[in-house]
């Protein structure tokens, strides 16, 4: 049986797979769908929602419609979960495989820089980066990553440790690769797969950071984002709460998929390894 | 029953005891004015009104540390009296005499002397505060021929017209006893733990938390102040005010602190009420600022195509929700004595914004856009921001694609001031009741890099310079009044900025806070005929 | 360790455009160009970042975290000013995501694939799902501003007067919603570790062998299962105290709760990299600490190392 097949089997893994393809839709077609700005002014301010069928959720403090601000805010929020998650894996991955790999001087000197970094509260680093950098897509994902990299390092560490000494990578050597080339030829790929299992939690807590640096007023302002539009409602959450209501309950759907998606995930395989 | 009584009567006790042992009347306790809770957003590194002429230092200092006159409504020239009862320019502009007030104490217990005045103006004004160092630039000394008269020596001819509309701001006065011998008095700890004359006493501050006032027991003001105490809580986040407010958790929130989009709702709040005065002496200006390094904008065509693009009815509809006025030109309608409706005006027009883009050269390319600009709005208040997020789509609709770059404080100020980063920006500018002490250095050339609101954008004109440096050294009102009104047309015919729309804040208070706004700088006035009902 | 997260701080502050004299030429709206360079000479930025940063390093060991511009005062006392408050909150909403994680955890796991199980599990895991302050609007909007029963912000009431247990009880009561809002998120973390942990040991020889023995279930669940469940728990303790370290700042701009979070934005906006330096330093301190009394947890809680002091 297929992973795919089992992950469907398992309401987690189904719900999950169902709600993240919902928004990979909408983010891959909201150009198509609002193919305008969605920061464009479109009508008059504070429209409530259900009220317009032209404006089904209503517009914000400047006549911007909200169904068109959540459906591009699913790319921004999407982008720069999955963007900040394959940074971080990547450096991470790097990282901690050539640590793990070099040991002695190298492996000592570079997990000491991990530690640096794992007990500086990963959400203040990203909150002076951000604020020191500017506000731009690219910082803040550069920004959430420089406080994930450190638990794929570890892992990646940790992985190539045990593999190392196995058969295939002593063979390697035997025929004369160079270290580094049986370190991303043969070691990186082998220890992916538990790597890999941690990117759906960095993905999850991406899209939070994301969300707690906009709602602290740390966002690109030439796009909109979930976090942002719950910090402009927050302004009128009293005599339009449906402005913060919206993006909140969007947010939790896509964080809550990814949860369930990996969840299922993990026990797919969990099984498919039983198995074998 | 029986349980109701004996707390009533264990209350009763526990109130005379309470009163024994404070050995006051209790009529007194009765009178009692009670304290007032004032939401307050930010928290003032350096408390001294004297140093920092600042609308957020003035908020708590106020009314620790009195000027020579404040702003009123009715009085004349639209001053009232405080530490000076009178004052009077001489004609050839070269002096100013200040009778002071008689019997006033300061908060320690010694007697308020011409001397504090003297001391005041040529050792902290003129070198140290930010506005008083170009309004005093040209004192020589002060005299003081008695203990209650001040007499201002000047070098130059100085207007008195611009003396005295800078008195309410300019020129809080501290105590010489204090400061004299101080090594540095920008950082001397007295800043921290202010003495002065005014109706309240500083008590404490507790960073992060509050700041205390208590009432001047030897105030000179009969019967003043009203209140015990007043306590600003400190609450950073301009969206927890309304939430505190209805709660009662405190009873007024000034400076917009409750969001504008919020006023409609919380106004039909019972117990709570929404005051649009109290602000006309402090006039803020939305306006945007132009790089005229900018080879584009260097073109008064494109600049005028750009004035025309602002719906500026839109700006003062959505964005203030009608709490504000559109802006004609450079000064404000706050402004009567300079005030003129009658300089050229931009009405939104997205044809002959297109039509003039066209002219000036800028054809549309085969994206739809002329050309790219970056657009900086400064980050301090929430309409600001959104005029930028406004500003992006109205120039979007005649050609031009801005890109918004969104700075903090501190990265806006260097990237526009002093590395001149920007191709527009929008800034928020006070007017404060002349245009020489804020205004024409928006404009003026000359300026060094790194002030902040002053003209950055590289824009010179002789004409303009000229006609500014002209006003500094006119001592006749008429005439001085004249040539501000051809500065503001100047301005108006040659847009080096554009100015959109100009607001003042509002003050929310519970409906027990009497006597609120009653003065045109009511927020940054000493509040000490404030009352609170219980 | 330290002198990387102390030299990187100092960098980044570095690199940032506008300094602390910019930041604060803004506070008071504006002033004029000799004013600027008297205010640069005053703090010393007129020196190399190089001179700064080894005037600091050499402070330190003295135990001196140096001069806060922003606040005009020793960094030290700005810091143990705010930094009960940040405790109490982190405290409050880790003792409340553990144990009543652990609790519902076991509940959860004491069953698995149970109705409840599943209600609790997916419950808790949208609780995680949703941001933390979000959560805190939404409550202090409920129950702060409608129902009234807890104040909206702060961290007491202020100037008070209040002492002793009189105020200790009036902040905890000021630290309901945020603990809540804060510890609830974290919820999820605990209870879907510890039924994860006890659906493994359910499968373990030494269950097996006391199911054999005849034991009861609920003494089976709690003496046995729980108790090896809830190692892995006070690892991710160690794991999270950085993480929720980082999570009180949100919250604390949400509440208006004077902590070290609020202080870390204030020390970025006005540009003052020596307090940005001092607060990242003590914060690594603690969760330096907080992983020590983790290790000693563990030690007393692991079978294989403290049998011998626990009865069983």
């Amino acid at each position: 049986m297929s992973v795919l097949s089992r992950l469907l089997r398992s309401p987690e893994g189904a719900i999950g797979l169902a709600l993240l393809s919902l928004l990979a839709l909408m983010a891959i077609f909201a150009g198509v769908i609002f193919p305008d700005d969605p920061l464009s002014i479109v009508g008059p301010a504070l429209v409530q929602p259900f009220t317009d069928a032209s404006l089904p959720f209503g517009t914000d403090r400047l006549g911007r419609d909200v169904l068109a601000e959540l459906v591009h805010g699913t790319r921004a929020s999407l982008a720069v979960g999955i963007a900040a998650a394959v940074v971080a894996l990547v450096i991470g991955s790097l990282v901690g495989t050539l640590a793990g790999f070099a040991g002695g001087l190298v492996d000592e000197a570079l997990m000491r820089v991990v530690d640096a970094f794992q007990i500086v509260p990963s959400f203040l680093l990203a909150l002076a980066f951000v604020s020191v950098a500017g506000a731009s897509l690219p910082v803040v994902v550069l920004a959430i990553a420089l406080g994930a990299w450190t638990a794929p390092a570890r892992l990646a560490r940790a992985e190539v440790l045990s593999i190392r000494e196995r058969d295939y990578v002593a063979a390697a050597r035997v025929i004369g690769m160079h270290p580094l080339e049986i370190a991303l030829r043969e070691v990186l790929p082998n220890a992916l797969g538990p790597v890999l299992a941690l990117s759906s939690v960095i993905v999850a807590s991406s899209v939070l950071i994301e969300a707690a640096l906009s709602f602290l007023g740390l966002s690109d302002p030439n796009i909109v984002t979930w976090g942002s539009m719950i910090a402009e409602g927050r302004n009128v959450l009293r005599s339009a709460p449906f402005l913060s209501i919206f993006p909140g309950i969007a947010l939790m759907l896509t964080v809550l998929g990814v949860y369930l998606f990996s969840e299922g995930l993990a026990e797919a395989l969990a099984k498919r390894r039983a198995r074998a | 029953m029986s349980q109701f009584l004996l707390t009533r009567r264990a209350l009763l006790q526990s109130t005379t005891m309470l009163a024994a042992a404070t050995a006051l009347p209790w009529k007194a306790l009765a009178q009692s004015g009670g304290r007032l809770i004032v939401a307050a957003d930010s928290e003032p590194k350096n408390l001294n009104p004297a140093i920092v002429a600042s609308n957020g230092v003035f908020f708590v200092a106020s009314k620790v540390v009195e000027p020579l006159a404040e702003a009123s409504f009715d009085g004349k020239d639209g001053l009232a009296p405080r530490l000076a009862t009178s004052w009077e320019g001489s004609a050839d502009g070269l002096s100013v005499t200040f009778k002071l007030r008689e019997g006033v104490t300061w908060h320690d217990g010694k007697p308020f002397t011409s001397a504090d005045v003297a001391f005041s103006a040529l050792n902290v004004w003129k070198p140290l505060q930010n506005l008083g160092r170009l309004v005093f630039a040209n004192l020589e000394a002060v005299e003081t021929p008695d203990e209650h008269t001040a007499i201002f020596k000047f070098s130059k001819p100085t207007p008195f017209q611009l003396i005295r509309n800078a008195l309410p701001a300019v020129t809080a006065v501290v105590a010489r006893h204090v400061y004299e011998g101080s090594a540095d008095i920008a950082a001397d700890p007295a800043n921290a733990k202010l003495i002065g004359t005014g109706p309240f006493k500083f008590e404490e501050h507790r960073p992060g938390e509050y700041y205390r006032l208590a009432k001047n027991e030897n105030y000179w003001g009969e019967g003043q102040p009203k209140l015990d105490e007043i306590v600003y809580r400190v609450l950073p986040d301009r969206a927890a005010a309304a939430g505190a407010l209805e709660a009662d958790e405190i009873q007024l929130a000034a400076f917009s602190q409750v969001p504008l989009a919020d006023l409609d709702r919380i106004s039909k709040v019972e117990g709570i009420k929404v005051y649009s005065t109290g602000y006309e002496g402090l006039t803020y200006q939305l306006v945007v600022e132009i790089n005229h390094r900018r080879q584009e904008l260097a073109d008064l065509k494109v600049r005028q195509a750009i004035a025309h693009a602002i719906d500026k009815d839109f700006v003062v509809k959505t964005i203030f929700l009608g709490y504000a006025k559109p802006a004609t030109g450079i000064i404000p309608e706050n402004a009567p004595e300079f005030y003129d409706a009658s300089v050229p005006t931009y009405a939104f027009d997205v044809a002959k914004a297109n039509a003039l883009l066209d002219e000036a050269g800028y054809p549309r390319g085969a994206d739809g856009n002329r050309f790219s600009l970056k657009l900086l709005p400064a980050p301090y208040f929430a309409e600001t921001k959104q005029f930028g997020d406004y500003l992006r789509q109205a120039l979007a609709a005649v050609g031009i694609d801005a890109e918004i770059v969104n700075n903090d404080s501190a990265a806006h100020q260097k990237a526009v001031y002093t590395d001149h980063a920007f191709d527009l920006a929008i800034a928020p500018p006070v007017f404060r009741g002349d245009p020489a002490i804020s205004t024409t250095i928006l404009v003026r050339s000359g300026t060094p890099d790194g002030v902040p609101f002053s003209n950055q954008g590289g824009y010179k004109n002789e004409a303009l310079d000229q006609l500014i440096d002209k006003a500094n050294e006119t001592v006749d009102v008429a005439a001085r009044t004249e040539l501000f009104r051809q500065f503001q047309k100047l301005v108006a015919e040659d847009l080096p900025l554009i100015n959109v729309a100009e607001w003042g804040f509002i003050t929310v208070a519970r409906d027990s806070v009497k006597n609120v706004s009653n003065n045109p700088r009511w927020a940054v006035s000493n509040w000490a005929d404030t009352e609170l009902e219980s | 360790m330290l002198l990387i997260v102390i030299a990187g701080t100092f960098f980044l502050l570095e690199a940032a455009p506008g300094d602390a004299v910019d930041a604060y030429l803004l506070s008071i709206g504006g002033g004029d160009p000799a004013l600027v360079q008297s205010l640069r000479e005053s703090y010393g930025l007129d020196q190399s970042v190089f001179a700064r940063l080894w005037l600091y390093v050499t402070a330190l060991f003295r135990l001196d975290l140096g001069w806060s511009v922003v606040f005009g005062r020793p960094i030290l006392d700005v810091i143990l000013e705010r930094l009960p408050n940040t405790l109490w909150l982190m405290g409050s909403a880790v003792a409340l995501s553990f144990g009543l994680g652990s609790a519902l955890g076991i509940v959860s796991g004491a069953r698995p694939g149970s109705a409840t199980d599943r209600a609790l599990s997916i419950g808790s895991l949208a609780l995680y799902a949703v941001p933390s302050f979000w959560l805190g609007l939404v409550f202090s909007v409920v129950f702060a501003v409608q129902l009234r029963w807890f104040p909206t912000s702060g961290i007491e009431t202020i100037a008070s007067g209040k002492e002793g247990f009189a105020r200790a009880l009036d902040i905890a009561w000021h630290l309901v919603l945020p603990v809540a809002a804060l510890g609830f998120i974290y919820l999820a973390l605990f209870l879907r570790m510890m039924r994860a942990g006890m659906a493994e040991a359910w499968r373990q020889d030494f269950a097996l062998a006391a199911r054999a023995k005849g034991l009861r279930r609920h003494r089976i669940v709690v003496r046995h299962i729980a108790r090896n469940a809830l190692l892995p728990l006070v690892t991710m303790l160690g794991l999270q105290a950085a993480t929720m370290l980082g999570g009180s700042v949100v919250i604390e701009s949400v509440f208006a709760i004077p902590g070290f979070g609020r202080l870390a934005q204030e020390a970025v906006a006005g540009r003052d990299a020596p307090l940005l330096t001092g607060i990242i330093v003590v914060s690594a301190v603690l969760v330096i600490l907080v992983n020590l009394a983790v290790d000693i947890a563990y030690g007393l809680l692991d079978p294989r190392v403290g049998a011998a002091e626990v009865p069983t």
